[in-house]
């Protein structure tokens, strides 16, 4: 099982999954996400510190996020990831719509 | 007589009888025995005739005929039968299972039901003392029974399914004469959500495409099939850029409900002026071989589909020498290959650069993913070489 440390304030949520970010855990991720949009949190950051893999699914998990978090007029915004999340990020040519942030603060201040 | 018909078709459906003792169900008569703590437990599959054991722990159960079998009158209902004591019971003290043999005192049985309702075996408990079974037990009887159940149904349904998917992918390599082409994809799971595609085009091209859903096992291989019902119908006329944005088009809303997405790689070979025209969607993992040993991997190019809703997707094209080769493969490789894009793709190169023929290569890496005790993702590869 994966953690997800929720962190939230005012109208930004920073979620902090923990491990490998896989079919088995993507769920946790949605369902976390999902969360902080019901609670009005619309401006989400995914702080990919302490994911060390992530396959497809948990992708699509990150991108299903920023979708509903784009639907209730916030944004989601991934930041510190690591080497394998990038390489990932990269050859799906998902940075271009994730453009990876060093801090969170830097994504939670991103215009 | 028509309705046991029926019963025995169901039974046969189901594709469990000739396969003979399976772990899976094993364990779960293991476990039945051991929470009752009974001489036996058994799973039974009643024919026409025959009561089959399909699973059995504790003391041995052979075969016997339908009408001497307790789980036979367990058919008879919906519902658990007991019997606490069958010396006592008028029903079971003249059965040769009783007076005979094994001496069968304790019996309870919860029926197994096929898809459609039809039942046509039992979960078992037997013991050779008489016993008291409370309604707690019952309760847990009927849990582990559905257990089996569920067991019986899914693999039947994974069987199917799978069959459906081996026939969705190409089943020969394209005999187009100068060129040496070849591809296979093997699902992690009884199937899959990569796929590897061909066709011939009206003016003669060589349409060619190799995709990965998200995810494993059926929900991937539900999308797959639709994905690449799209893409043919778009990659039959249209240039690949094109063909990609109007299967990406079809497709998005449908992507978007079951928050999926699809990478691919889609290309059309124009083998008279040895042209490969090619787009890629999120995929990536493409690498140009040449005939001299120099490598290349294409530029980047746009989004996986089910990501975006109106994207463009950029068409390049490559003009391929005596000897050279392209090679599209799928995320699943990089698990063979040290895990990194880096790595996989060198080895890839290597690969090609090594063997006589694309089935060779192919062939290499479908053998490195047999050889794997676990396989944890699918595999796809697939492999143009022009004729020197």
């Amino acid at each position: 099982m994966i953690e997800v440390d929720v962190q939230g304030t005012g109208n930004s949520a920073v979620l902090r999954p923990r491990g490998r970010l896989t079919m088995v855990t993507a769920p946790q991720l949605r369902a976390a996400v999902a969360e902080a949009v019901d609670a009005q949190r619309v401006l989400i950051v995914v702080d990919l510190s302490a994911c060390e893999f992530i396959d497809s699914s948990g992708l699509g998990a990150i991108i299903g996020g920023l979708k509903q978090a784009r639907q209730a007029g916030g944004d989601l915004r991934i930041a510190r990831v690591g080497s394998q999340v990038a390489t990932v990020l990269q050859l799906t040519n998902l940075d271009r719509v994730l453009r990876p942030h060093d801090t969170v603060e830097g994504a939670l201040h991103d215009g | 007589m028509a309705v046991e018909d029926a019963r025995v078709r169901a039974l046969e459906d189901l594709g469990v009888l000739p396969t003979g003792p399976e772990e899976r169900f094993d364990r779960i008569t293991r476990l039945a025995r051991r929470v009752f703590g009974v001489a036996s437990a058994a799973v039974t599959l009643i024919d026409r005739d025959v009561q089959h054991v399909k699973s059995q722990e504790g003391r041995h159960l052979d075969a016997v005929p339908r009408h001497d079998s307790f789980c036979h009158h367990t058919l008879g209902t919906s519902r658990t039968l007991v019997v606490e004591d069958a010396a006592g019971d008028e029903r079971f003290a003249g059965n040769p299972l009783v007076s005979g043999g094994p001496g069968i005192r304790f019996y309870a049985g919860h029926p197994l039901e096929a898809p459609g309702g039809h039942r046509v075996g039992a979960l078992c408990l037997i013991d050779d003392r008489p016993r008291r079974f409370t309604d707690e037990e019952r309760l847990l009887l009927e849990e582990l029974a559905g257990w089996v159940q569920e067991e019986m149904t899914r693999s039947r349904e994974l069987q199917q399914a799978a069959e459906v998917q081996r026939a969705l992918l190409p089943s020969r390599w394209p005999d187009l004469p100068g060129y040496d082409v070849a591809g296979a994809c093997m699902p992690a799971r009884s199937v899959g959500g990569d796929f590897i595609d061909w066709y011939r085009t009206p003016d003669g091209d060589l349409a060619l495409t190799l995709g990965d859903v998200m995810g494993k096992g059926l929900p991937a291989a539900i999308v797959m099939a639709t994905v690449r019902g799209a893409m043919r119908l778009a990659g039959r006329e249209s240039e690949p850029g094109d063909a990609v944005r109007q299967a990406a088009a079809t497709l998005y809303e449908d992507l978007d409900g079951m928050t999926s997405m699809v990478t691919l790689c889609h290309a059309r070979l124009s083998p008279g002026v040895a042209v490969l025209r090619y787009t890629d969607a999120g995929h990536g993992l493409m690498l140009l071989v040449r005939a001299d040993g120099s490598v290349g991997r294409p530029q980047r190019g746009g989004l996986p589909l089910g990501v975006l809703p109106d994207q463009e997707w950029r068409e390049d094209r490559v003009v391929l020498g005596e000897g050279d080769a392209v090679v599209a493969f799928s995320d699943g490789l990089l698990d063979l290959c040290g895990g990194s894009p880096e790595t996989a793709l060198d080895e890839v190169a290597r690969a090609v650069g090594a063997s006589a023929s694309s089935g060779d290569v192919v062939r290499h890496f479908m053998a490195l993913a047999r050889a794997r005790p676990v396989v944890d993702d699918d595999v796809a590869v697939l492999v143009i070489r022009r004729d020197r």
